[in-house]
């Protein structure tokens, strides 16, 4: 294969790796806050992205579209918390677990009524022809999505690193009970959880609706982001990032060299091999427990 | 067995056995689909119920059960059901096992997880090996036969598919009784204490695991006679959901609420089928209101409401 095919793949592999990265991000800044993994991530995307495609086609300008899906995924997220998830947080994990998973259908099902489960064009930013970068062709959606992640992630970063809500949010991953003691509202800290994961993920669909088109079915790209947070080792969050550009570039890269059929394996042959070797994630430390 | 009991099982086994000469042909095929996934929803409890193993990818066993199926009806069509479904399930067992073992290592989210992908995959297989399973163009299944006998009528199938669910079911609650199914139920409670008790944690849960994947996969073999075609897309992972909230609705670690749940489940996923976009909603609603307010399921309710 020439160099120029080379960049080809590795760049459309790490755009669709940062979306992967982005919604795994989103399980993680759950799963460390509440300990629970949220099924219903990639149906609560949907729906943002949806809100953003009716705000578009009402004639709202793309910018102003944008903005009211993440209103719409901020306050779809608070509801769900506080109305269903905050009533079980004395349940076990199982059970919150089965409930995210009976909220995924519903969100899908709502989702199919109002909207249909056909799959609608979205509009996007950044153009779709390639554009020649040295003796390489890239696509500019490509660039685009992988700039708007890291940028995202960036901003996630400093929000966990400077500010008292994201530092409140890491005491309270690391135990809970002392965060507590120290005066955090662990409650509001679950629920500033559910809403910063479910914007960064309206974000993702925002980012990828354009180039799968939008539909229901966008929704399963939730097993994808957690596989990279499985790859990264569940929990640290430059380890989804790092994790879904692999995913991504691996998914790419596979068909070249495997045969077509195995192709949509990929992803799933890669999480059952990564659980049963390296439970931890590639870097990860196994957290051995003490009894 | 008290004499409330006895006349209680004998009214349910006149019931069984007089059903298809009283309801009309589909209340016959909708109660044989309601025994086979019956059969499913015991084995899925005998896992998760009982040792706390959470499944994702159980359609992918019962996609196994129903191919092995359909191939050695196809192939060896000379073979007597019994065989025959019993080849399926041992099939199935032996990929129970083998993946059962790699996922001793995992357990709740991760183990969901893995056994999502392992559904995945075996949609991916079917799809793939067309040279044996026809792939998107499906499967037509042969009519199952014993001897002289062949089981054509939806009525005989139901025969069929009632005699093997009373076995199934006689196994499952003489497992539950035994040492082994003691040594499931306190894997649940505490896999440290079952351990410490000298109870073989990782020997009981690959049992499970291999118990689970025969019952499934002989119930995808009873599937796949009483439907006739399989196709990959029938064994997708909102099926592995199904046979999930029939448990849930059922009540987990209970043989009794494992039939409940699939009657639950099967009945209402007909009923509404004229209205498709509203089914996840309401089975997505059962999920969540049984989590929240019923979380033992309808068995135990019930039992609740006896103790009163």
């Amino acid at each position: 294969m020439t160099t120029a095919a080379l960049i080809h793949v590795l760049v459309s592999g790490l755009a669709t790796g940062s979306i992967y990265g982005l919604v795994g991000l989103s399980l993680v800044i759950v799963y460390n806050a509440t300990r629970t993994v949220n099924f219903a991530q990639g149906e609560m995307f949907v729906v943002s992205t949806f809100v953003a495609w009716s705000a578009a086609r009402a004639g709202w300008p793309l910018p102003l579209a944008f903005l009211a899906a993440v209103v719409a995924a901020a306050v779809l997220a608070l509801v769900i918390e506080r109305a269903i998830i905050r009533r079980s947080i004395a349940a076990t994990h199982w059970d919150v677990l089965i409930i995210t998973l009976g909220l995924s259908l519903i969100l899908r099902a709502l989702a199919g009524i109002v909207w249909s489960h056909d799959d609608f064009p979205f509009p996007s930013y950044f153009g779709n022809r390639p554009i020649a970068i040295g003796p390489a062709r890239v696509v500019p959606v490509s660039l685009g999505i992988i700039g708007a992640s890291v940028v995202l992630m960036a901003l996630l970063g400093a929000l966990f690193r400077f500010t008292r809500a994201g530092r409140a949010m890491r005491a309270v991953a690391q135990n809970q009970t002392a965060a507590w003691l120290m005066g955090i509202s662990v409650p509001r800290v679950f629920s500033a959880a559910w809403i910063l994961a479910s914007v960064v993920g309206a974000v993702a669909g925002l980012l990828i609706a354009p180039v799968v088109f939008l539909s229901t079915k966008m929704g399963l790209l939730v097993i994808n982001g957690f596989i990279a947070a499985v790859l990264g080792g569940f929990g640290s969050m430059p380890g989804v990032v790092v994790g879904g550009m692999l995913l991504g570039v691996i998914e790419n890269l596979a068909p070249l060299y495997l045969p077509t059929g195995i192709r949509y394996s990929v992803p799933f042959i890669l999480l059952i091999a990564i659980l049963v070797v390296r439970p931890g994630g590639l870097a990860g430390r196994v957290h051995r427990r003490k009894v | 067995m008290t004499r409330a009991r006895l006349a209680g099982a004998v009214a349910a086994a006149a019931i069984l056995l007089a059903w298809p000469l009283v309801v009309p042909g589909y209340f016959v095929f909708l109660a044989t689909l309601v025994l086979v996934n019956g059969i499913v929803a015991l084995g899925l409890n005998l896992l998760s119920g009982y040792t706390n193993q959470l499944s994702f990818g159980h359609a992918g066993f019962f996609a196994i059960g129903g191919y092995a199926t359909a191939l050695l009806t196809i192939h060896a069509g000379a073979l007597p059901v019994p065989v025959t479904l019993l080849g399926a399930g041992l099939a199935t067992a032996l990929v129970g096992l083998a993946l059962g073992i790699p996922c001793l290592r995992l357990e709740g989210l991760y183990l969901a997880m893995a056994t999502l992908a392992f559904g995945f995959v075996v949609v991916e297989a079917i799809l793939h090996l067309d040279w044996l399973t026809r792939g998107n163009d499906g499967l037509r299944v042969p009519v199952a036969r014993l001897g002289p006998l062949a089981f054509s009528t939806e009525a005989s199938r139901y025969y069929l598919v009632v005699v093997v669910t009373v076995l199934m079911v006689a196994g499952a609650v003489n497992l539950v009784r035994t040492r082994t199914g003691r040594a499931f139920l306190a894997i649940r409670e505490s896999e440290v204490a079952a351990q410490t008790s000298g109870v073989n944690v990782a020997a009981f849960k690959t049992a499970a695991f291999v118990v689970s994947a025969f019952y499934t996969g002989v119930a995808g073999g009873l599937f796949a006679f009483v439907v006739g075609y399989l196709s990959p897309d029938a064994f997708d992972v909102f099926l592995s959901v199904d046979f999930l909230v029939m448990i849930i609705v059922g009540g987990l670690g209970s043989v009794g609420g494992s039939l409940i749940g699939a009657a639950i489940v099967t009945v209402l996923h007909d009923s509404l089928a004229a209205f498709q976009n509203y089914r996840p909603l309401i089975f997505g609603g059962i999920m969540v209101a049984a989590m929240l307010f019923m979380p033992g399921g309808v068995a135990s309710t019930a039992r609740a409401w006896r103790r009163r």
